[in-house]
């Protein structure tokens, strides 16, 4: 390889590294204030940032881990068959809702699920809905009258809770709410319904309806803090509004909050329940999740389904999903459906609204729930899958936990950057020390290296643990081992009497074939113990092997580069 | 030119006699130490054996032994160890083993919080860490651990079979054994825990040992093409060995310098892992010099073919 080659691929590399780590650099600079000061001028900029830069692992940012075992056994045969699939649905949606900024859910084996919520330390709350069986029911959502007649009793409890937290002017104008009258014409083709799968397929289309308007701002008017955060959405084909509404993701925790307060559950009766949808969707540019107030009554259970399948219908290849009833269940199930004709059913799964379609017949033995135009196919997916978790719940088991505080995670980085700054250190003073100037150069290969490695690493989206961070130090150690084994062999070749440019050409190709050589017996480790599998020891395998890997190009490229600029001295210090 | 050697002339195969001897007992040591950790009596990690590993700090001082007997009188097994180098003082890590079903676990960590309390009322003990493994976690990861083992072992076997020749794939194998098996029979003698990163630690030296055999196995195959004559073997190996010697302890001090530095400051997760490290790049070092070479000129004495 020519000079000039080598000199620009490193510098196509360097490009390349510095864009893959810029983000990680940007991260690990900022401080507590810098912190603040990107959220208040955009909020959710610092969550934007950490998902582009490299992970910490929960042993580092602290957090909770857990394996559950899906009881198969527990499960007759036919229903074992994606039961794992199920179970994992059932807990991406349980903490969709609990605001974790990168949780990880993944099959492991044949029987096994892990989640991992990085930064989360409930650990009861975590426990209690990760590892509880699904429960999937139908309940009717309750009608807009009723709802009128709550909404201005929970605005009014916020405002007094409000006031006297002093979060308000105590005098307030009442002001025209801008959240009233206001029509807009809503697409609402998303809606799914629900249907007998012997009626008429033809889609009609639901009609406008009446909406309030979306607050922007979110910051919701101070008479009516509550009702003016709300949407409403959901209405049947003949305009009839149900108290289903949209709320912006960024007002849904405080919503949540007001829910709660024991004053506001105070005034909802106890056969009425608010919930949440079980995802954000993004509508009209903003992401939204759904609030209902349903009635409480469970009108029908999961479990009663069967014969869950997904199809597509029809010439314009609507999706949907259809099932079967049978026996006892079936009659209840017809009799509902025959009484709530153009009315939504709310799918409740874990207390959290997976849809709501409208009922458009009365459903015997056999039905389908329609997705709507703009459902994708993973949401038709996601509707089977849920279903299919309500029909034949998998139980679990959880078989492994660990919870890490953030204290002990900060203790862990400050240990593992301590570290790898005096590893490199000491490692950089002794190449320096022994080889002299060619020792320098050695070190600027090491410096390469470390880059490159922190930004593979960032690059693959890889999670560094504390053993990654071991592993990034041993590479520090193991991969100077190329730059020594030249060097010995260019002391060899001076010693036999060659000129500096006959020893720097044999040294650097003698070396080559016992650098491979001795470089391919730690990568095969690394790639074992990569397949050993488990989290923090995968991190440790990544590095190895990257850093090895890395060091062969650091030693043939860039400290041959800069050595071929000394073949023209006399004399070489090495 | 600094030299620390320059090309020295040491008879190394010469000391053989005195190395196979201290080898022996290593690796006579080390088996040992697997046999009883196939038994189930050596001691294992929480990530093998299954159990409960409570990480926290009291506000006030305690003294350790009351802690250890109070968790002993109702779980035989637990361990109390201090934890000296995290930010807050009066740290401590509990750990009990070998729950007997999945459920335990959850139980036997409120068990332990729930005897502290008692035990010491009014003095805050505040859990920054809780690990809890099932049983079955424990016999699957036993299996991929072993399963690990048995690939980067074949791994290198066909590697350097296919690299040199069989007998210098077998000698390398060897030489690899004995150094796990080294320092897995030290551990073992030291009453450490074999856990997880235990493994990986082996692992990580068996290659790394590895890389010393290599390199000096190339420069026998180097040496071995210049001086034909095959009388000159032991001194060929002799005289690859010295060659090679000072890039051997150059790579073994900077490897040295990082897993001391990892020992020193990387915080209690890491102690025992580079521990195995430091005694691995001793070993490793001692072995690609004292034991992989030797083997070869013993078996070439017996049954000459050139080495290649």
């Amino acid at each position: 390889m020519s000079q000039k080659w080598r000199i620009g691929l490193t510098a196509v590399m360097v490009i390349v590294a510095l864009l893959a780590f810029w983000n990680t650099f940007k991260l690990w600079t900022l401080n507590e204030a810098d912190k603040k000061g990107m959220e208040d001028r955009e909020p959710g900029s610092v969550l934007r940032l950490q998902q582009k830069a490299i992970r910490l692992g929960l042993d580092l940012q602290g957090g909770i881990h857990v394996v559950l075992r899906v009881k198969l056994e527990e499960l007759e045969p036919a229903q074992r068959d994606g039961a794992v699939d199920r179970a994992i649905q059932v807990v991406r949606n349980r903490i969709d809702g609990l605001g974790v900024a990168e949780p990880v859910i993944q099959k492991e084996g044949t029987d096994r699920i892990i989640v991992d919520l990085p930064g989360y330390t409930d650990k009861e709350r975590a426990q209690e809905l990760i590892g509880q069986t699904a429960l999937l029911q139908f309940k009717m959502v309750a009608n807009m009258e009723t709802a009128n007649l709550y909404l201005p009793k929970v605005d009014s409890a916020v405002v007094a809770y409000r006031k006297a937290r002093g979060e308000m002017p105590v005098s307030t104008t009442p002001t025209a709410s801008n959240a009233t009258d206001t029509a807009s014409k809503a697409s609402n083709d998303v809606m799914a319904e629900l249907m007998g799968k012997t009626n008429d397929t033809s889609k009609t289309k639901s009609d406008s309806a009446k909406m309030f308007e979306y607050d922007e701002a979110g910051t919701g008017s101070d008479t009516e803090p509550f009702s003016s955060r709300l949407s409403l959405f959901l209405s049947s084909n003949n305009n009839t509004q149900f108290p289903g509404w949209y709320v912006n993701k960024k007002d849904q925790p405080l919503i949540d909050q007001w829910l709660n307060l024991p004053q506001v559950k105070a005034l909802i009766p106890q056969d009425l329940q608010f919930s949440w949808s079980t995802r954000s969707l993004v509508r009209d540019g903003a992401e939204k999740y759904e609030l209902y107030l349903l009635k409480r009554k469970v009108e029908f259970l999961g479990k009663f389904l069967e014969g869950i399948r997904l199809h597509t219908q029809g010439g314009a290849g609507g999706l949907a999903v259809g099932f079967k009833l049978s026996g006892e269940p079936s009659g209840r199930f017809a009799q509902l459906t025959g009484a709530n004709i153009d009315k939504p059913l709310a799918i409740v799964l874990d207390d959290r609204v997976e849809s709501s379609p409208i009922i458009r017949s009365k459903i015997r033995g056999e039905g389908q729930i329609e997705m709507g135009g703009s459902a994708t196919f993973d949401d038709a997916r996601n509707m089977e899958i849920v279903l299919k978790a309500g029909a034949l719940p998998a139980p679990v088991e959880i078989i492994e936990r660990n919870v890490v505080g953030a204290t002990l995670g900060s203790d862990s980085i400050k240990k593992g950057f301590y570290s790898s700054m005096i590893g490199l250190l000491l490692v950089l003073a002794y190449i320096a020390f022994y080889y002299r100037v060619s020792g320098l150069i050695a070190d600027i290969g090491l410096l390469f290296n470390v880059f490159f490695l922190m930004a593979i690493l960032a690059g693959l989206g890889a999670t560094l643990t504390m053993p990654g961070i071991a592993g990034i130090i041993l590479t520090m150690g193991i991969s100077v081992d190329s730059n020594i084994l030249i060097f010995e062999r260019i002391r060899e070749e001076l010693r036999t009497g060659k000129t500096v440019r006959a020893a720097i050409d044999a040294g650097y190709h003698r070396a080559f074939v016992t650098i491979f050589d001795s470089h391919i017996t730690t990568l095969i480790t690394a790639v074992a113990l990569f397949l050993l599998g488990s989290g923090p020891i995968k991190g440790f395998a990544i590095t190895l092997f990257w850093g090895v890997t890395i060091s062969l190009y650091t030693a043939y490229i860039i400290t041959k580069a800069i050595f071929d600029f000394r073949k023209q001295y006399e004399t070489l210090s090495v | 030119m600094i030299s620390l050697i320059g090309v020295p002339n040491i008879d190394f195969i010469g000391l053989r006699k005195y190395a196979f001897m201290l080898s022996t007992v290593l690796v006579l040591l080390g088996i040992f130490a697997f046999v009883m950790i196939t038994l189930g009596k050596a001691p294992l990690g929480i990530d093998f054996a299954g159990g409960v590993m409570i990480k926290g700090h009291f506000a006030q001082p305690v003294s350790i032994d009351a802690l250890r007997s109070g968790l002993t009188a109702e779980f035989a097994d637990a361990t109390v160890t201090e934890l000296t180098d995290f930010s807050m003082p009066n740290a401590f890590i509990i750990k009990s083993k070998r729950p007997e079903n999945e459920a335990t676990g959850d139980l036997r960590i409120k068990a332990i919080n729930g005897i502290i309390e008692k035990n010491f009322a009014g003095n805050q003990f505040t859990t920054v860490s809780e690990h809890s493994i099932g049983p079955s976690v424990g016999e699957s990861l036993k299996k991929s651990a072993w399963l690990a083992i048995l690939l980067s072992i074949a791994g290198i076997l066909v590697y350097i079979w296919f690299r040199f020749d069989f007998r210098a794939g077998v000698a390398a194998a060897i030489a690899t054994f004995h150094d796990v098996l080294a320092v897995a029979g030290v551990f073992y003698l030291l009453g450490l825990e074999f856990d997880l990163l235990i493994v990986s630690a082996l692992l990580t030296l068996a290659g790394y040992s590895l890389t010393d055999t290599v390199v000096v196995y190339d420069r026998i195959r180097e040496n071995t093409k210049r001086y034909r004559s095959k009388a000159d073997f032991v001194p060929t190996v002799n005289r690859s060995i010295n060659e090679t010697l000072s890039r051997t302890i150059n790579t073994s001090m900077t490897v040295m310098v990082v897993v001391l530095t990892l020992f020193l400051f990387g915080g209690e997760v890491l102690r025992n892992f580079s521990l195995a490290l430091i005694m691995g790049v001793i070993v490793g070092t001692y072995s690609s010099i004292f034991v992989a070479s030797p083997i070869i000129v013993e078996w070439e004495a017996r049954n000459p073919r050139r080495f290649k």
